[in-house]
């Protein structure tokens, strides 16, 4: 019965994993961008949430809706204002821009707001699950359902969409979807909008969860999706999403272990480096 | 022409080394970016309040304090380069650190080979006083604070079952040997040991792992966010023991963070917010006025490394084997916030240990330690 414990706070641990790994894997698997700043749109969601719930309502759907709203523009206009103009050189130019923004994110939020911790007091109702084989906490039941309900959401916009449709299209060959009359730039444009609100969620849920917003919070969320996008896959959704619930599972099971003395963080790496050895195009991905 | 400019050039060059003279030069860094960032901030302030004062009743003979600062984000290469600033561009007579025990022991070791004196605020790593002769500590070392905790718990609290959670750093480790050494003697035994590391936020999986040994009580080493996570994640998986914390908790975000969760949580630290003596209130009145939040052991701890780094040039003046000497001959000092300081033995300062509860989500007073036993280190 512990174990069933255990795998509920994988579960939770995993939605995160996803949520935030989902946004990197749309902007590769179109644009071909490791776009690191994912990870500082994240962190904006987070704190956005954090001035709505200290400074307008204690609401907590008001502060997701807000963190996501803020982070999709956040996205689109890094797109437009810099991805957009450096797309046709090597691939290691918008990697090293991106590297540079997430940093300058980080100083921006530290500048702003001061490098402490702050509290994330935000209400909500939401049930509380107890069966005699584990809990599940209102936070966390609240984390798993919001997953679900973002990936179903998600899985509808890109089968049953025209946008989904372009975003395939463009995934596959970004000119010749131009050329066939794809509108190319406003797919992408959606397609970060779409991503950077699901980070920006996922920044809500876990300071809420955590009760906690820093600026550096990005900083393990920058690697552990990067990992998470390598395991699954590049540009591959649902790899994204089983990959971040077996990172998640591996983590707690072996993290639970009193003799296991390998730090629960490093695990990632190690996955990190057998995936690129073994299989680099990871679990579902095209390469 | 060319008299009169070098004329001018003489007078600057005398002018300037006149004004040089008139302050002691202080160096002092600390972490003011990075994840420490915050107790960066709080010790420069500690120490911007010390100096302030010293110089408002009138400074050193007459001559004011200069507090030169630098950020080490808590990078011990960073901390090396900025000794190296300190002792060679600004010609400091004494250095302290407001930073943790990585970069403070790279720094330490610059200082003593320059012969430049340097005093620890805070940080608690043993190795950094066993630089040399220059090197002393106003805080804490972890062995008496891990010690004092194993009394506490065992002795005190009465507990017979303990699980261990180390932060797998300098200062949980070094924290967590002395306290399972202690507390076994004393006669608890250890259910559960595990480390992890800086920055974790996940401690579920590890404390239903606790909660299946039912101890009666837990010694968890950590800063503030990590300790906030481990007491609210404890609380929120329905585990009552006791937990019991050290230096790391003591900031009022570690309350803020942990909520309701953070009540009854004991911690050994160096600060007595319920003390009545009047250097204690009047700095904690000063620190909020300046911050806008409640002092923690970090501002206070900067702000005492400061005054004894004065009363030490006060008698000796500038050359750093006086100022060592002064230092090592300190008897019963109570004008310091964490003190009173009865001596400093192997260059360690010895005073009573503090342990606060927190109530009403504030720190309160719970025990302080006076035994010579406990206070001081036990190498000595």
């Amino acid at each position: 019965m512990e174990y069933l414990q255990q795998l509920v706070f994988a579960l939770v641990l995993g939605s995160s994993y996803a949520l935030i790994a989902i946004g990197l894997t749309m902007v590769y698997g179109i644009l071909k961008i490791l776009h690191v700043a994912h990870a500082g749109i994240y962190t904006l969601g987070a704190y956005v949430g954090l001035l709505v719930v200290t400074h307008i309502t204690r609401n907590f759907w008001a502060a997701l809706l807000c963190g996501m709203v803020a982070s999709g523009i956040a996205g689109v206009i890094i797109y437009r204002g810099v991805y957009y103009y450096i797309l046709r050189r090597p691939r290691i130019v918008p990697l090293i821009v991106s590297i540079g923004i997430f940093a300058a994110m980080n100083e921006f939020y530290r500048l702003v707001f001061g490098p402490y911790q702050h509290a994330f007091p935000a209400k909500l109702r939401f049930p509380l699950v107890i069966t005699p084989y584990f809990v599940i906490t209102p936070r966390q039941l609240l984390i798993i359902a919001l997953t679900a309900v973002f990936l179903l959401l998600l899985y509808l916009v890109y089968n049953r969409t025209k946008v989904g449709l372009a975003w395939q299209a463009c995934s596959q060959d970004l000119s010749m979807a131009g050329a066939v009359g794809v509108p190319v730039d406003s797919a992408v444009a959606l397609n970060f909008l779409l991503g950077s609100a699901l980070a920006g969620a996922a920044g809500v849920l876990m300071a809420f969860y955590r009760n906690e917003v820093f600026p550096t919070m990005g900083n393990v969320v920058a690697y552990k999706a990067f990992v998470v996008v390598v395991l699954g896959g590049f540009g591959s959704i649902r790899g994204s999403v089983i990959a971040g619930l077996l990172l998640a599972l591996v983590e707690t099971f072996l993290g639970s272990l009193e003799w296991f003395e390998f730090p629960r963080d490093a695990i990632a790496f190690l996955v990190l480096v057998l995936v690129l050895m073994f299989r680099p195009r990871g679990l579902f991905g095209r390469l | 022409m060319r008299k009169l400019a070098l004329g001018l050039l003489v007078l600057a060059l005398v002018g300037f080394s006149v004004a040089a003279e008139e302050t002691i030069k202080i160096g002092f860094f600390s972490p003011l970016t990075g994840f420490a960032a915050a107790d960066g901030h709080a010790a420069l302030t500690g120490a911007q309040i010390a100096v302030d004062f010293i110089n408002a009743a009138g400074g050193i003979d007459g001559k004011t304090i200069e507090l030169i600062y630098y950020d080490d984000a808590v990078k011990a290469d960073q901390a090396s380069a900025i000794a190296r600033k300190l002792i060679e561009q600004h010609h400091v007579v004494i250095a302290i650190s407001g930073s943790y025990s990585t970069p403070t022991r790279a720094a330490a070791k610059i200082f003593q080979e320059a012969g430049v004196p340097m005093i620890s605020a805070y940080a608690i790593h043993p190795s950094i006083i066993e630089t040399g002769d220059l090197i002393f500590r106003v805080g804490m070392g972890a062995p008496v604070e891990g010690v004092a905790g194993a009394h506490l718990a065992v002795e005190i609290l009465g507990a017979k079952k303990i699980a261990v959670l180390t932060m797998d750093n300098d200062f949980g480790v070094s924290l967590s040997k002395w306290f399972v050494k202690t507390a076994r003697e004393l006669g608890a035994e250890i259910v559960f040991e595990k480390k992890f590391p800086l920055g974790e936020r996940e401690f579920r999986a590890m404390l239903a792992q606790v909660r299946l040994k039912n101890p009666d009580l837990i010694w968890a080493t950590g800063y503030y966010g990590e300790a906030a996570a481990i007491v609210s994640q404890a609380r929120e998986l329905g585990i009552t023991a006791q937990i019991l914390g050290q230096e790391g908790y003591d900031s009022p975000k570690f309350i803020e963070l942990a909520g309701d969760a953070s009540e009854g949580v004991i911690i050994v630290t160096d600060l007595n917010r319920d003390s009545e003596r009047e250097i204690v209130q009047k700095f904690l009145a000063e620190y909020e006025k300046r911050a806008g939040h409640p002092a923690d052991m970090v501002a206070a701890s900067a702000f005492d490394a400061v005054k004894v780094a004065a009363y030490a040039i006060s008698v000796a003046g500038t050359d750093p084997e006086r100022i060592a000497e002064a230092i090592n001959g300190i008897r019963h000092m109570y004008d310091v916030v964490t003190g009173p300081f009865y001596a400093f033995l192997g260059r360690e300062a010895i005073r009573p240990v503090e342990v606060q509860v927190v109530k009403g989500g504030e720190f309160h007073f719970f025990h302080t330690f006076y035994e010579p036993w406990i206070i001081i280190p036990p190498e000595l």
